[in-house]
């Protein structure tokens, strides 16, 4: 069973918009992905890694993980440029074979010893987006212990490489999916997948829908969410974080199966509903993810309060602060 | 790399004249002079016999002319069929690499003997058990010969003991798994959506229309039609539409302005182009100039004087 860590939300976006960056620690995310990939234009690869290692406490003030998604050709100079005190998160696109995560791996454990950071913090996020990564999937995802997340297999990548225009349903990526939540699960780790809830309109704001999908997700087994535009991270954190009736409910399953402990059955009926170890273990499940959630919270909302204090101090707030 | 057209692939039974003296009219991308299923096990030496003469009268209006030949035939079948004229062989119940390999090993020396270019001849390979599903990765890297692989999926059904149901569809995952290991592999999966490919049979046009944009949809990039009537719409639903062609022209101005702007991500109508998007705009747009120009090529030959017809048997 993985420990779960509290990905509901985050947002990815290119490090060059600076008013992205400046403004992603009032969106509320449990983590913020610093693009250096698809979103950055070609000449401006150099100077956007220059902006990481500066970037990375500037979208933590809002107690969000500072994630980086770096390019698949330039490893070496994007490594380099990112993997500093309060990176939690490499992730790698267009992941193909074991050798290229063993690879980062390596590197990645060079440069935490330099620069003085806790051996293994950096995780790896393998993105598979290609057929070729999906034949691969279970010797990438099993390449480094600091792969912790495991999924995907859509996209716009994906659909490219399977030469299928994107947003006409998700009927070509059930396979990949499956064979990526299979290798995730035999390896105990956490899933990074949905259920199909078809977003063909290919929005990536519509608040609504990112509530269902999290919601339908959640009920699915997975944890992980994030997206593109600050309108779907309240959502994304509501949909994935069980609701006060749900937590209520999974107290009240656990009572009636202590019950019957003492009265030796395996399971009882209660109103047509069945109450057995499997409901039990559910509901503790349950429990213990929203514990998670609402510590996960606290710390956001702690971070937040010390930021606009630390702000408020030296110089008058700026407009939009409050 | 030049992109392979092959929308639509003919089956003709070489013992229907008829069917092999129209096949050449259908605008398919490719004809496949059938010497298996569509034939009946008494004529299979007969049928050998009408191979050589019906190459080029089914490949006068530019389709690419394939053999599909009988697995426990294969070596008079492979020898009745290779002549200049043929763009290759479709090889049908492979459920192994040594297989690929037997066939391959005979094409290489009918090439040098009948003066074919060495290595010229495609395959097209059919996967129809289990056993060929689950070891796909072998057979499809097998030989660089393979360009396009399918499923014929009711011999799978009956080698799953499945009789299938037209609403429950038992080969979504072997389906999945032919796109995917295809695709990684460089070979082009092929096939149409359920129930089609199990159970074929006369539909409208736009029936097949909608069923061979499923099939794209899935990843498949032609289909193998056992009608003449199936031909223009797989051909059509496999070809970019002129909306698609447009929109994507678009898309690359709107990304190009971007980029000059500073970024590589932009909204468009509520979407977000950033250069996977871009990317796929390129292959569409590429997609479509391979069809113009596969099309321009058979209406050219096909405005050629025509060849006289096999006579009937």
């Amino acid at each position: 069973m993985a420990t779960h860590q509290v990905h509901r939300s985050g947002l990815t976006m290119p490090v060059v918009t600076r008013r992205f960056v400046d403004h992603a620690w009032r969106r509320g995310c449990d983590f913020i992905n610093l693009d250096l990939e698809d979103s950055v234009p070609q000449h401006l690869k150099a100077h956007a890694r220059g902006l990481i290692k500066d970037a990375i406490p500037v979208v933590r003030k809002g107690g969000a993980e500072a994630f980086t998604r770096i390019n698949h050709d330039y490893v070496h100079a994007d490594l380099d440029a990112i993997v500093w005190p309060g990176l939690s998160k490499v992730n790698y696109p267009k992941a193909e074979t074991a050798e290229e995560i063993r690879l980062l791996d390596a590197v990645i454990t060079r440069l935490e010893r330099e620069r003085g950071i806790r051996p293994g913090t950096v995780e790896i996020g393998a993105n598979i987006e290609t057929a070729t990564g999906v034949a691969a999937a279970y010797d990438i995802a099993s390449a480094s212990p600091r792969v912790k997340e495991f999924g995907g297999g859509t996209g716009y990548d994906m659909s490219r490489d399977l030469g299928v225009e994107m947003f006409v349903g998700f009927e070509q990526f059930a396979y990949g999916k499956g064979e990526l939540e299979l290798a995730a699960r035999a390896l105990g780790l956490e899933v990074r997948a949905a259920p199909f809830v078809a977003n063909t309109t290919g929005s990536v704001s519509d608040a609504d829908r990112a509530f269902r999908e999290a919601q339908a997700a959640r009920k699915c087994g997975f944890r992980l969410g994030g997206g593109l535009n600050p309108a779907v991270v309240e959502p994304q954190n509501r949909g994935f974080t069980p609701t006060a009736e749900e937590v209520e409910d999974a107290r009240w399953v656990l009572e009636r199966h202590r019950e019957l402990s003492r009265t030796g059955d395996m399971w009882i009926a209660i109103d047509g509903r069945v109450i057995d170890r499997y409901e039990a273990a559910r509901a503790r499940d349950t429990l213990e993810w929203a514990a998670l959630c609402a510590e996960r919270d606290r710390e956001k909302a702690e971070a937040v309060l010390r930021t606009r204090a630390a702000m408020a101090e030296p110089a008058p707030p700026t407009s939009g602060d409050s | 790399m030049a992109i392979l057209v092959r929308r639509s692939n003919l089956l003709a039974p070489i013992t229907d004249t008829e069917r092999v003296n129209q096949a050449w009219q259908s605008d398919a991308d490719a004809i496949t002079l059938d010497l298996e299923d569509g034939v009946v096990e008494t004529r299979k030496a007969e049928a050998r016999g009408l191979v050589k003469e019906a190459i080029a009268l089914a490949g006068q209006g530019g389709a690419e002319v394939f053999v599909r030949v009988n697995a426990a035939l294969l070596h008079a079948d492979l020898d009745a069929s290779v002549w200049p004229g043929i763009c290759g062989i479709m090889l049908p119940r492979v459920a192994s690499a040594a297989e690929v390999a037997e066939a391959v090993e005979q094409m290489t020396a009918l090439e040098r003997r009948r003066g074919l270019a060495a290595g010229a001849l495609e395959l097209i390979v059919l996967l129809e058990s289990a056993r060929g599903v689950w070891d796909i990765r072998s057979i499809v890297t097998a030989s660089p010969r393979i360009t396009q692989v399918g499923l014929d999926e009711s011999d799978l059904a009956c080698d799953l003991g499945i009789t299938p149901l037209p609403e429950y569809d038992p080969h979504v995952y072997a389906r999945g798994r032919l796109v995917i290991e295809a695709t990684a592999a460089k070979v082009q999966p092929i096939g149409i959506t359920y129930p089609l490919g199990v159970h074929p049979r006369r539909l409208s046009a736009a029936e097949i229309h909608r069923m061979s944009t499923g099939a794209r949809n899935l990843g498949m990039k032609g289909v193998l039609c056992p009608d003449p009537r199936w031909v223009a719409p797989v051909n059509a639903a496999f070809t970019p539409t002129a909306d698609l062609v447009a929109y994507n022209k678009r898309v690359r101005e709107v990304f190009a302005g971007a980029v000059a702007a500073g970024t590589a991500a932009v909204p468009l109508d509520g979407r977000m182009i950033d250069v996977p998007v871009d990317e796929w705009a390129k292959v569409v747009l590429a997609m479509a100039d391979a069809c113009d120009a596969r099309d321009a090529q058979k209406r050219a030959a096909r405005a050629m004087p025509a060849l006289a017809p096999l006579q009937g048997h």
